[in-house]
Parts: structure tokens; C-alpha cells; sequence
């Protein structure tokens, strides 16, 4: 029999609300597959599409980046400059087939706990069939 | 060779209940780089940091990363036990592996791998971070407060009586604002002239504050603790300290326009006192419709002036001033007349707005306080107030709640109530707000001891029928059809942004929110800071507010702008973005993102200010050329980071 | 129409009477008729200048060096560079002004018109004359180009051999020049966008099949940054990236760089390069297609960078390329942005 596929994925996580958001999922022992390494960052904003590409490159099965809900950015806008970087990435993405599914975005806030598990849940859920990304990862 | 030094924290049970701490540590010191990696009960504890402190000293670490619970909680102790230790603050990281694994997960052999990948990342991380200080910058510690009414005057006497220096702008001649124009205020009828004018004279006596009246700011440059302000004083060519106010110019005077402090009720010449009361107590000439500042002469009122203070060479100059806070209290305007034309203002003379009927019960009023209607001077038998002119109606006027209005409302019907007797004052309303203290009883009061009629319902359309005002509205509790045949009709306009708040706003690159008003930092943990740091709100310019809300916010937003001239120096987080010249082109991008105003270009080349940036990041990810980077977050670092995310 | 006599009139005169440093235009190669890059620097020089449907060549792309250069002289000559560009041209002209790579007192822009038509794809041109060479080719009679080849001329709706970009064109006249030569005749495309159509419609693993096959041809050749006007970084980052070295920095850390992209040519590498390209691009690449030109393996560049124009549009509303002034795509963005895609 073979081992159930647990895809590898990279959450890219604002400070100030998805990354508090999860740290509340934490205190309120919410349980939520393991496959998620976070990375904390400062702002959505401060993706760059090469860490997206990057991370896929480097074998990554899915990529989340969090952000704040419009209008909550400890920066005022970040979140909405990052909302159209990351449009494009997707589109760029999915046009040359990747599957719409690997690459996510979400506003998660620090009181939503709650959403980040079930972002996180929904995210392992649907990528365990599409089976290991293989498109993008480095082939040596 | 990188000499990090790995400590990991058992947190009780909390993290090695779910994490194999041991494992996680033996796998973290086959790390390149690695010098040691050692697992704790309780790292936060005195022995937990000692245990540190001592690696760091014996080991000669020159990284630490500490992997417990979430960087919120415990970043500053593990930073100030490195560097207690000689390390750099900044080469002290937090992995994150309680809150967003051991407390989330609940099968050791999944959550021990996630944990050491997290170390990992972190370690690549902090193997990169730079030596980092705290920036920082002198302190100017003086204050600018702009405008002149009750809020400005109220900050800037909190703040010179703290000792600091306060520069008060005022665009009109004279200080006192809106309030100044009152008659009585609520809920206790005091007399708005007799409170605010020791407060006037105070401020303009006061060492400590520097009065510019008749001036308006053009430009403000740099930055918190630091700012450079241009003010532009026009000239009033009247030396007030030769001014006795003996009025004989104004006599002369052969120009008449309508008098702004009475809303058009009286008039004044070209040459005026603004008010009796005015500060400074000057006359003040008014250019814009003065014939002797045209090549025609008329100069009567200069032939008049006995002390010889007039003089008609007079120029506009820019003062330019250094200070360390900025504090805006612009104010409010009433909502535009035109816009209010269903119920005739500016058509029928016996319609009128709330600040007019103010100056008509105010004792030095154009009509000594006597309420008579404008067209015949006859005291008025019904009068109708309408609540909400303009207010709550999001789809012909302004969405908000102009707050003031039902409690004015419920004063001005009892003023008249006062001075006429027998009259009957009808109320219309949508909502009674009085919420505040004493409010609801006052207003219990109109209705109960002065027989205030309240009635439920909107106005839909004011007329002159003959020497009537005919009122048609609805009482929507009665559901009936109400006609009123009124002598007088008093609208309780909506609150704006003041005339010029929005380009003084874009001057000082405030926000504002949607209705125009000036945005809070933060709606409610920061009420009284602007976005921009060192500039602070206070008084109707941030929404509308009462007399006594706009001073505690006034005194709120004084005492904000002391804890930073209290300063000698200002201290900022040193993570903030650093220009990689060699790399730039200049193309701007960076520069158009940036939320603080962070960035410029220099000869073609980003520079950023390090005490405006907050290290987002935004830039970063904006630039295409790696030309600019956040310091200790670097692309580099968030590469590695990946790379150690994923496992090799 | 366009009067070449007219263009070369302007440019003799320029030159004659020093106001341009030298003048970037197109000459037709004795070898083969096809136009090539001319620079021109003396008066008599203008007699060399063409005009015909194979100035495909972007030479906007020339004023990039031109900078290089110049930055390099201790005292360089600072009157403007002349420059010849149709449509497509200004446009990425107008994003070089936008991103202050170029300043406009820099450079005497000399705008032809292609009205109604645009220039020809070889590829298509060589399979519409089954073989037979080409040793001319020439605008007109009205929407057709009259080709030469050794057995006489013969007419060619223009249509048939436009290049691609010239079908899905949304300015067939500049809109930056100095000069402006011929119409100013709007044409209207009815899918600026129809040929990335096709391969939207297709499930993912299509998509992938087609690129997969795309990339795996990849040389790494960089002809697709040398030729793009765009492409002006000094460093690309999806090379590596070195990072400036201060005193602290340790030996071992001045050999560090960011390695986003591998330069051997994997399939996974090619893939990460053009996404790279592609990402850069968007908001800023103005499909002159030279891109694609160059490729000497055909890639279907124009296919990602549609795409991402494509999206510019109707996500946010922008378009590239007509406004020096406006911030960039991606330096700017509106509340109403769509954001369906994020939970």
C-alpha cells in the first residue's frame, strides 16, 4: 500500500494579522494539517513574484500568501499592492498550466484563527489529489 | 564559518509534549554553520537565558536563534539576553514553533520535522542578519497647531503650559473658530463668548505661543521630530499695535459686503473689526474688496487713522518655522447652502441655518439677541427646526451623522422658547442622539418645561405662501400628512471638512476618509494620530464633535505631540529598507509605493529615509532589479529561507 | 501614406543643422532588399533611410546603449539622439520615459504612421511566395504591399502576411514623436487580444503540453532580452544578483548570490526564466513582438506577454504604454481591484 501524498507547502505570512491569526489558532489549539511551513514576513506587500516562483522551483506543491483584509494593513496599502502583484502571478501561473489550485491568496486577520486553520485545511485538502507538482521543480 | 547557536525550548510540556525536542536538536547541530544546538525546559526562565548568555560568551556565537513560542511574546527578552551577552540584538531570531506547530498539531513524527524546518529557515535567516543599532534623530521640540478654534487653541495651550513652544495658525483674522460665533451653549447654557474669550486672551498672551493669525500653511517637508513648515502670512495692513480700534476707518469706509461672522446677517465694510472680541484686537483690511489696493485710491481710511496704522504697501510673506509634531485642528463648515435647496435656504430670507440662528441669539447678535425674522423684523409665532439637513442621507447628501445637531436643535427651540413666550417650536427628526452626560435630560427638558413639539418625520419641501413658510412634512408615527404654516424655518445643517482642509490635507499627505474628514491612524487604539507620525488630529476635522469632545481630543492629541517633544533624541526600528545603488535605474516604482513617503530619488539613484520607513517591504517586492531591500529580510535571506523551508 | 522624401528631408536637415546627435532609422540591406538598423550622422546619410513593410526592428531598443554609452564618456555630447519609430516603438518609448530611463529632451523622435497596415511577418511572407525571394517590398496600392521577387512584382493583401502584433495593434501611429509622418487613421482591431485566446481555453494540462514543449526548445540564448527595450537591467535578476559588499562582509559572503535560476538550459530553469520575464513584463511590455522576432527557436513569446497585457486590461483597467506620467501597473492600484481569487 502506498503512503497517502502530504504536499510540501510554503505559507508566506504577513506579521501583523495572518501570522497573529495563526499564532491565535495556536492559542486556541485549533488542529490543522502539518504540511504548512510558514515563513513570517512583514506585509504582503513584500512578496515578490520570484519567491513564488522560487518556492515552486524549488519543489514546493502549493504556495499561500496572507495578507490583512483591505482596509486592516498595518501599512495602510500593502495588502493592495500586493492583491494585483499577485493577480498577475496567477494568471501568468495558471496560463501556462498550472493547476489553479497550487497557488492561493487570503486575508486572514489576527482574530481569525478559525479561517487560517480552515485556509489551511482547504488548501492540503485540495491539493492531495493533484499529487506532487512536478511543472515547475527544478529537474537535476 | 557562521557560529549559530540553536536553543530550543521544551515550554513545559507545551512544545515537547508534541515536538521530539531532542531529536529536533541533534538534527539542528549537523547543520552547516550550526555551532550548537541545545534544548531547554524553559528558555525564558533566568536559567534558560543564562544558558544562552553563556553559549554565546564561551562558544563566541555570532547568531542565536531561539525556537519557542511566537515572536510576539518573548522577541525583546531573548534580544536583550544576547545582547546582555555581547551579541547583537539583531542576530538574535525567534522560530516560531509553538503557537504554529506544537499547539496545532497533535502527531510528534509530523510535528517534529515541521519544527526543525522552521529552525532551519529561521537559521539561514539569522545567518544573514546584520549588526543593527536603533536609528536615531534630534528632536525639534517645538509645535505647530493649526487652526484657531476652541480644539487648536485648547492644544496649544496644553502645550506651551507643558513648557514647550507652540506656533498657532489661524487662515482668519482672529482666533475663536466656530465657537465663538454661539450664543448658549448645551446642556447648560452657558454663554459660549464668556467662556472661550479668557481662553483667546490666554493663548495670546501666553510666552510660549507664537500667534500667526490671517496665515495659512503652504508646505510642510521631513519628518517626525523634524518637520519644515512654510506659513504664509497675509497681510491685514493694519499694525495692531497701533490699531486702537476707535472704528473711524470703518465709518469712512464706503465698501459694504456681508459680514462672515453674523453668515451674511449684517454687513461689514472693507476695512472691520472681525468681531468685538476679536485676537488680535485689530482692524484688518480685507484686499479682495478694498479700492485703494487698486490703482484707484480711495485711501479715506488711511486719511482717518489717527495712530497711522494703516499702510497699504504691505506684502504677503513666508515665515518658515522648524518643529518636532504638527497637530490639525481645521474644523468644520456647515454643509453648502445650494445643496439644500428643497428646503429654500438662500431663497426665502426667513430660512435660516443653525449658525445664523445662533448669531441672532447671541447677545452681540445682529439683532441683540432678539429673535426676529429677517424680512420684517417681526418676532417669529411658529418657528420649525429640521433635523438631519443634510445628514444621514446617503443617497442625495452626506451619509454620516453630523452628531451636534440634536442637542443644538434641542437648545436653539428652547432659546426661542425663552425669548418668545408664546411661540411654539416645532421639531422635526429622525432620532433624538443624546447620548452624553446630561444630555438626554436637557433635551427631556425642551419638550417637558419649554413644550418643545417633537414630531417624527421628514420635511419634504419648504414654501412662501405669503408672509408664511408653508412646511410639508410626515409624521411617520402618527402616519399623518403635517402642514405647518411657520414664520421662521432653522435647518440643522450637516457638518463638513473645513473650506481647504482637503488641500491643506494633501499638503501635510494626510488620508482622509471617505466624507473628506482627516483619517485616524487607527479608529480606535489610535484615535488622535494621523497615518503620518508626528502629526496628530484634534476637534471636528477628524468627524464631526461637541464643544467638549473636541477639547479632550485637543488636550489628547497635546499630550501625544509631548511624548515625542518630551524627546531629546527619537528612537526607530533600524529593519527598514536599504538602497542597493549599484543596482538601481531610477525607475521610481519603488518610490510610488511607498505608504510613508519613505523614498526618493537622488540623481537618478533611491534613497530611502530611514526614519520615515517602517520596513514593509512593499518596495521590495515592487523593484525588479533587487535595488532595494529590507534590512535583515533581504530577498537573499528570503531565499535561503525557502530553500530551507522545502528541505535542501 | 507616409512620403519617405519627407522623412529624409527632416532628418538631412537635422543633421545639417547639428540639432541631433545622430539619427537611429532603417536602410534597406543590398544583400537581401530587407530593411536594417541605419544610424546616421551625416547630412547626406538621410539619402540611405527606408520605409517599407520590413522595418520590424524596435529601435528604441538602440537608445538603451545609447545611455550605456554615453554614462561612460567623461564629456559626452548632450544633444538628442534621432530616432525613427512606428506605433508600437513609441510606446516603448513612453515606458522608458515613465520608468526616467530616458529623459524626452534626450531624444528627437521621428514618428511614421503604419495606417492601415503594419509590417511583414518573413516567416509568413516566405510561405506566401512558395519559395521565391523577395528582393522588395514596399507599401501599397492601399491596404496590400507589393512584393518584387526576380520574376516581377506582385500585390499582397497585407492582411495575409501581416506579423501578428500588427493584427492585435492598438496604435498604428505613435504617440510620442516630434514629427508625424502620414495618417493619423484609427484602426480598429476587434480582439486586441484574440490570439491568446486559443490556448486560454485549454485545461491546464494542455496549457502545460504546449509550454513544456515550448520551453524544452530553449537555448538560453538571451536574444529575447538583447532585442526587448525593456530589458535594460544592468544586472538580470533572473541571472543572479550581486549584492553591493561592505567592510564587515565576510570573504565567503562576497561569493554569495542570489541564484534564483540555474543558466543551464533544464527545462525546469527555461520555465523559471521566461515566468520571470513574462512577470517583469507585464504592465510594461507593449507587444512589439520582437521578442518572438528574435527567437530562433520560436518560442510564442508573445503568448505570455499578451497574456499579461491582456490581464492588465481587464483586471485593472490599464493600459500600456500611451501615458509617460502614470505610475506603473504594478506601482499603483485601484480599491474596485478584483479580488475573487483570494479567500
Amino acid at each position: 500500500m502506498t503512503e497517502e501524498f502530504e504536499p510540501k507547502i510554503i505559507a508566506f505570512l504577513c506579521k501583523w494579522c495572518s501570522s497573529a491569526g495563526s499564532d491565535l489558532a495556536g492559542v486556541s489549539r485549533m488542529e490543522y494539517p502539518p504540511n504548512v511551513v510558514p515563513i513570517q514576513v512583514m506585509c504582503s506587500g513584500s512578496i515578490s513574484p520570484l519567491y513564488i516562483f522560487s518556492a515552486f522551483n524549488r519543489g514546493a506543491d502549493g504556495v499561500l500568501v496572507s495578507g490583512c483584509h483591505p482596509g486592516d494593513c498595518h501599512y495602510i496599502k500593502g495588502n493592495l499592492y500586493a492583491r494585483r502583484r499577485l493577480a498577475l502571478v496567477k494568471k501568468l501561473l495558471e496560463h501556462l498550466g498550472l493547476e489553479p489550485q497550487r497557488f492561493r491568496m487570503s486575508w486572514v486577520s489576527a482574530a481569525e484563527g478559525q479561517k487560517y486553520t480552515q485556509v489551511i485545511k482547504d488548501l492540503v485538502r485540495d491539493l492531495k489529489p493533484l499529487g506532487p507538482q512536478t511543472k515547475l521543480r527544478r529537474n537535476v | 564559518m557562521k557560529k549559530t547557536g540553536v536553543f530550543i525550548c521544551h515550554c513545559g510540556i507545551n512544545i515537547a509534549g508534541t515536538v521530539d525536542v531532542k531529536k529536533v536538536a541533534r538534527e539542528l547541530s549537523q547543520q552547516p554553520g550550526v555551532a550548537l544546538a541545545e534544548d531547554y525546559v524553559y528558555m525564558c526562565s533566568d536559567p534558560g537565558q543564562n544558558l544562552i548568555a553563556q553559549a554565546i560568551k564561551d562558544k563566541g556565537l555570532d547568531s542565536v536563534v531561539v525556537a519557542c513560542c511566537s515572536p510576539t511574546l518573548h522577541e525583546t527578552t531573548f534580544r536583550n539576553a544576547s545582547q546582555r551577552a555581547g551579541l547583537n540584538a539583531f542576530r538574535c531570531e525567534i522560530a516560531n514553533i509553538r503557537e504554529q506547530c506544537s499547539w496545532v498539531h497533535k502527531d510528534m513524527s509530523k510535528a517534529t520535522p515541521k519544527a526543525a524546518q522552521i529552525i532551519k529557515s529561521t537559521v539561514k535567516r539569522v545567518q544573514k542578519n546584520e549588526e543593527l543599532e536603533p536609528i536615531s534623530v534630534p528632536v525639534t521640540r517645538r509645535a505647530m497647531v493649526i487652526g484657531g478654534g476652541i480644539a487648536g487653541i485648547q492644544a496649544s495651550l496644553d502645550l506651551a503650559n507643558s513648557g514647550y513652544e507652540v506656533i498657532l495658525v489661524e487662515k482668519s483674522p482672529s482666533l475663536g473658530g466656530h465657537m465663538i460665533q454661539l450664543s448658549e451653549t448645551f446642556p447648560t447654557l452657558d454663554c459660549s463668548q464668556c467662556i472661550l474669550t479668557p481662553k483667546m486672551v490666554e493663548a495670546s498672551k501666553h510666552p510660549k505661543i507664537k500667534l500667526m493669525t490671517y496665515s495659512e500653511v503652504q508646505d510642510v517637508t521631513g519628518y517626525v521630530g523634524n518637520f519644515k513648515v512654510k506659513i504664509l502670512k497675509k497681510p491685514t495692513y493694519v499694525d495692531p499695535a497701533k490699531c486702537n480700534l476707535c472704528d473711524e476707518c470703518s465709518k469712512v469706509c464706503p465698501i459694504v459686503v456681508p459680514n462672515e461672522f453674523d453668515l451674511g446677517l449684517t454687513g461689514r465694510r472693507a476695512i472691520y473689526l472681525p468681531f468685538p472680541q476679536a485676537i488680535p484686537a485689530s482692524y484688518c483690511l480685507d484686499d479682495k474688496n478694498c479700492p485703494s489696493l487698486f490703482p484707484v485710491a480711495c485711501g479715506k481710511c488711511y486719511h482717518v487713522c489717527k495712530p497711522k496704522a494703516i499702510n497699504y504697501d504691505l506684502k504677503p510673506e513666508i515665515i518658515e518655522e522648524e518643529v518636532g509634531a504638527i497637530i490639525v485642528a481645521t474644523g468644520y463648515d456647515l454643509y453648502d447652502k445650494e445643496k439644500m435647496a428643497e428646503y429654500g435656504l438662500g431663497r426665502y430670507p426667513d430660512v435660516l441655518d443653525g449658525l445664523q440662528f445662533e448669531r441672532m441669539c447671541s447677545a452681540s447678535g445682529p439683532t441683540q439677541g432678539k429673535i426676529l425674522r429677517p424680512s420684517d423684523q417681526q418676532e417669529p409665532q411658529e418657528v420649525v427646526f429640521i433635523q438631519c439637513s443634510g445628514s444621514r442621507d446617503p443617497e442625495l447628501h452626506c451619509a454620516y451623522c453630523s452628531k451636534i445637531c440634536c442637542m443644538y436643535t434641542a437648545k436653539q427651540a428652547m432659546l426661542y422658547k425663552h425669548h418668545v413666550h408664546d411661540g411654539q417650536a416645532y421639531i422635526f427628526y429622525i432620532d433624538i442622539r443624546s447620548g452624553g452626560k446630561n444630555y438626554e435630560e436637557f433635551v427631556q427638558r425642551a419638550v417637558e418645561e419649554d413644550g418643545v413639539l417633537y414630531l417624527r418625520g421628514k420635511v419634504s419641501k419648504v414654501f412662501q405662501e405669503g408672509d408664511k413658510l408653508k412646511v410639508w412634512g410626515a409624521d411617520t408615527l402618527s402616519g399623518k400628512k403635517i402642514e405647518i404654516d411657520a414664520d421662521m424655518v432653522v435647518l440643522a445643517m450637516a457638518m463638513r471638512p473645513a473650506q481647504g482642509a482637503q488641500e491643506l490635507a494633501k499638503k501635510l499627505k494626510l488620508a482622509l476618509d471617505k466624507d473628506g474628514f482627516l483619517a485616524e491612524a487607527h479608529p480606535k487604539l489610535r484615535p488622535v494620530e494621523s497615518v503620518t507620525a508626528g502629526m496628530f488630529l484634534a476637534g471636528a476635522a477628524q468627524a464631526p464633535k461637541d464643544i467638549p469632545e473636541a477639547v479632550a481630543q485637543a488636550s489628547g492629541a497635546a499630550c501625544k505631540a509631548i511624548t515625542i517633544l518630551s524627546q531629546d533624541r527619537l528612537y526607530h526600528s533600524p529593519t527598514v529598507a536599504k538602497a542597493v545603488k549599484n543596482l538601481c535605474t531610477g525607475c521610481g516604482m519603488c518610490v510610488a509605493v511607498c505608504p510613508y513617503d519613505a523614498i526618493a530619488l537622488k540623481d537618478g539613484k533611491v534613497e530611502v529615509n530611514e526614519v520615515l520607513c517602517e520596513g514593509c517591504g512593499t518596495c521590495q517586492a515592487t523593484c525588479l532589479r533587487a535595488a532595494i531591500q529590507v534590512k535583515n529580510l533581504t530577498q537573499h535571506q528570503l531565499h535561503e529561507m525557502i530553500l530551507a523551508s522545502l528541505g535542501g | 501614406m507616409v512620403k519617405l522624401e519627407d522623412l529624409k528631408e527632416e532628418a538631412r536637415r537635422l543633421l545639417k543643422e547639428g540639432k541631433v546627435k545622430y539619427i537611429i532609422a532603417y536602410e534597406r540591406n543590398p544583400l537581401d532588399g530587407r530593411a536594417v538598423p541605419a544610424f546616421l550622422r551625416k547630412p547626406e546619410d538621410a539619402d540611405r533611410i527606408a520605409w517599407d513593410p520590413t522595418c520590424v526592428h524596435n529601435l528604441v531598443r538602440f537608445l538603451v546603449d545609447e545611455k550605456r554609452r554615453k554614462a561612460k564618456e567623461k564629456n559626452p555630447d548632450t544633444r538628442p539622439v534621432g530616432v525613427v519609430v512606428k506605433g508600437c516603438d513609441s510606446r516603448a518609448l513612453v515606458i522608458l520615459l515613465q520608468e526616467k530611463f530616458i529623459e524626452r529632451k534626450d531624444v528627437h523622435i521621428l514618428g511614421l504612421s503604419c495606417e492601415k497596415t503594419g509590417v511583414a511577418d518573413e516567416r509568413k511572407l516566405a510561405k506566401r511566395l512558395k519559395g521565391k525571394k523577395a528582393v522588395r517590398v514596399e507599401f501599397g496600392p492601399e491596404d496590400n504591399f507589393t512584393v518584387t521577387t526576380q520574376d516581377g512584382a506582385v500585390t499582397v493583401p497585407a492582411a495575409e502576411v501581416l506579423a501578428g502584433r500588427c493584427l492585435e495593434c492598438i496604435a498604428n501611429f505613435p504617440v510620442v514623436s516630434d514629427l508625424l509622418l502620414g495618417e493619423k487613421t484609427k484602426r480598429t482591431v476587434a480582439n486586441a487580444f484574440a490570439s491568446v485566446e486559443p490556448l486560454e481555453s485549454l485545461p491546464p494540462e494542455e496549457k502545460w503540453k504546449f509550454w513544456q514543449e515550448q520551453f524544452r526548445k530553449c537555448i538560453r540564448c538571451y536574444a529575447c532580452r538583447s532585442v526587448c527595450p525593456m530589458c535594460y537591467c544592468d544586472e538580470c535578476v533572473a541571472d543572479t544578483i550581486n549584492f553591493a559588499v561592505t567592510a564587515d562582509t565576510p570573504a565567503e559572503e562576497k561569493a554569495q548570490k542570489i541564484k534564483w535560476v540555474e543558466k543551464s538550459p533544464l527545462d525546469s530553469e527555461n520555465i523559471f526564466y521566461h515566468l520571470v520575464r513574462a512577470i517583469h513584463l507585464a504592465g510594461r511590455c507593449i507587444d512589439c513582438g520582437e521578442c518572438e522576432r528574435a527567437c530562433p527557436v520560436n518560442i510564442p513569446l508573445r503568448q505570455l506577454n499578451k497574456k499579461m497585457e491582456k490581464e492588465a486590461k481587464v483586471l485593472f483597467g490599464y493600459e500600456v504604454g500611451f501615458d509617460p506620467d502614470k505610475p506603473a501597473l504594478i506601482s499603483c492600484f485601484r480599491d474596485e481591484d478584483p479580488q475573487d481569487f483570494i479567500r
